[in-house]
């Protein structure tokens, strides 16, 4: 392939990129440095929107939880998605593409549908508290929704097809060779498992959770639909302060911290998948 | 045994909250109960009866018909190079191209209002459907980088030898054997604009909303079935993308196992 062939082939999305996504991140960048009054932004070089938000004790509070859920939602993804990529790496069933239509539907949903539908579920006079009080089960209802625990949930709910994907692509490129050698020289089932399968998975297990932590952090739509605007997390300051309090400097400089971890998470998930493929294949 | 009841189990969690929803969506009651209170079409009656639901599903029909046409047409000439070009810098493009899918998409968002207000664009068709673009170019760069490394460049390079011209040879040729990585990379980009919130919510204006922005403010103020009959309708436009990814490309394939 030509020089030129690969600039005209290339050229345009690469041009695409650079106006209407590097320049934009750019100009973000420019605006968390800036000032605003009055709704009018002057351009200035201060860093007085990075100081307010690390010496309020509110946004690290909110630095703090958004983190926590993070790591909540990581650690569940990876319990509940690893028996499921692992059964989907291994099964030999004719039922595998619908099982896959399970794992991927969910991604095609949109994110808004998935809260709806748990919502449904989980309010106060959702399913799940009408069925029980009904039946006298229950005195009152349960506080499922406007929490952490149903945020939590939504957010696993949302994310579980990253772990599952992630994982799955890692489990199969395992030997079963492996895994029929220990048992061979004596290893029971589960002890091929814990010293075999699950050291040869830790690439996916890594890729997977930095995958859904990022993903977790930044998610705002969750937290303001199942949280009902009680849980504050990161992002969600970003959307008010952009939509709602108009005060752009500092929303930029918000979306800037989250765009520093993101960046970090994503940096050390390109190396680790990269020597994952070459680790194992 | 136990893994597969675990596993089903899992399954029956990751379905849930699309299974109630469109259960919800033809009960006759204002809540959802169980068991359900009798069949009902009057909410689907009500979201095809309500302007701005019909307006917010043209607008987004629209939006995901040109997003995914400019992005296969632009990321499959950007994977060509990618996957055959020796050159160097190409892992760093590689990343480069891809970063979109990357970063959380409220920061895209964020910066493209900004940059689009200071350059009095906002909230213009144009400028929803460029934020599309660049966010669902990556994934048919992704889909059709999968099918083309497993094409033999010998097939393009005979077609040129018996005197094809290489941009024939590509049509002829080559577009015919990475076709389902092509379709599906379609597919896929019109199910991501169809159904993106994230970014859109940042573009949009009250006269430019598409469905699922008008689902959320929907939502922020009633929780009738209503909702849930929108919800139902996208559940199964999302459904019939899948069974056509499965059809092109192979679901496992497309998914990599």
């Amino acid at each position: 392939m030509t020089r030129s062939a690969r600039v005209l082939l290339l050229g345009p999305y690469v041009l695409l990129l650079a106006v209407f996504f590097v320049a934009p991140l750019l100009l973000m960048l420019a605006i968390s440095f800036s000032r605003q009054s009055y709704g009018q932004l002057e351009w200035a070089f201060t860093p007085q929107h990075y100081v307010h938000f690390f010496t309020d004790a509110y946004y690290l509070g909110v630095l703090g939880d958004t983190l926590w859920l993070g790591v909540l939602t990581t650690a569940v993804s990876l319990l509940l998605g690893y028996p499921l990529a692992y059964h989907l790496a291994l099964t030999r069933s004719r039922a595998k593409p619908l099982l896959i239509v399970c794992i991927l539907s969910p991604l095609l949903v949109g994110i808004v549908i998935r809260c709806y539908g748990w919502m449904i579920l989980l309010a106060d006079r959702g399913l799940i508290n009408e069925t029980l009080v009904q039946h006298g089960w229950l005195a009152k209802p349960l506080p499922l929704m406007y929490n952490k625990f149903g945020v939590t949930v939504a957010l696993v709910h949302v994310f579980l097809p990253f772990m599952v994907l992630s994982l799955t692509g890692v489990l199969k490129r395992i030997e079963p060779q492996l895994i029929e050698a220990s048992q061979t020289l004596g290893a029971s089932p589960r002890r091929a498992f814990f010293e075999v399968t699950l050291p040869l998975s830790l690439p996916g297990i890594l890729a997977g959770s930095l995958l859904v932590f990022s993903l977790a952090i930044s998610s705002f739509v969750v937290p303001i639909l199942v949280g009902g605007f009680k849980v504050h997390v990161l992002p969600m300051v970003v959307y008010e302060q952009v939509l709602s309090v108009f005060d752009w400097p500092f929303g930029a400089a918000n979306a800037f911290v989250l765009l520093v971890i993101s960046v970090a998470l994503i940096a050390v998930y390109i190396k680790v998948t990269e020597r994952a493929l070459r680790g194992i294949v | 045994m136990i893994l597969r009841s675990v596993v089903g189990l899992i399954y029956a969690f990751l379905l849930l909250p699309m299974v109630i929803v469109v259960l919800a969506a033809f009960n006759a009651g204002n809540y959802f109960t169980f068991p359900p209170q009798g069949f009902s079409l009057k909410w689907f009656a009500n979201f095809f009866q309500r302007r701005e639901f019909m307006q917010a599903l043209r607008l987004s029909t629209e939006l995901a018909v040109w997003t995914a046409l400019a992005s296969t047409v632009i990321g499959t000439a950007a994977a060509l190079p990618l996957v055959r070009g020796r050159f160097r810098g190409r892992d760093l493009l590689n990343a480069f191209v891809t970063s979109p899918l990357l970063l959380p998409q409220i920061l895209t968002g964020v910066a493209l209002l900004q940059f689009y207000t200071l350059f009095k664009m906002q909230a213009s068709y144009a400028a929803l459907l460029i934020g599309h673009i660049v966010v669902t170019t990556p994934y048919v760069i992704r889909t059709v980088t999968a099918t083309l490394t497993h094409f033999d460049i010998a097939l393009e390079e005979a077609a040129q030898s018996l005197g094809a011209h290489p941009v024939r040879a590509f049509f002829e040729v080559t577009l015919g054997v990475i076709k389902p990585g092509v379709v599906a990379g379609a597919i896929f980009a019109f199910a991501i604009s169809f159904d993106n919130f994230t970014l859109s919510l940042f573009l949009t204006s009250s006269k430019l909303t598409p469905l699922p922005i008008e689902l959320f403010a929907y939502l922020k103020y009633s929780f009738d079935p209503t909702a849930a009959a929108v919800s139902a309708f996208a559940i199964g436009v999302a459904l019939v993308l899948v069974l056509g990814i499965a059809r092109f490309m192979g679901l496992e394939e497309f998914t990599g196992f």
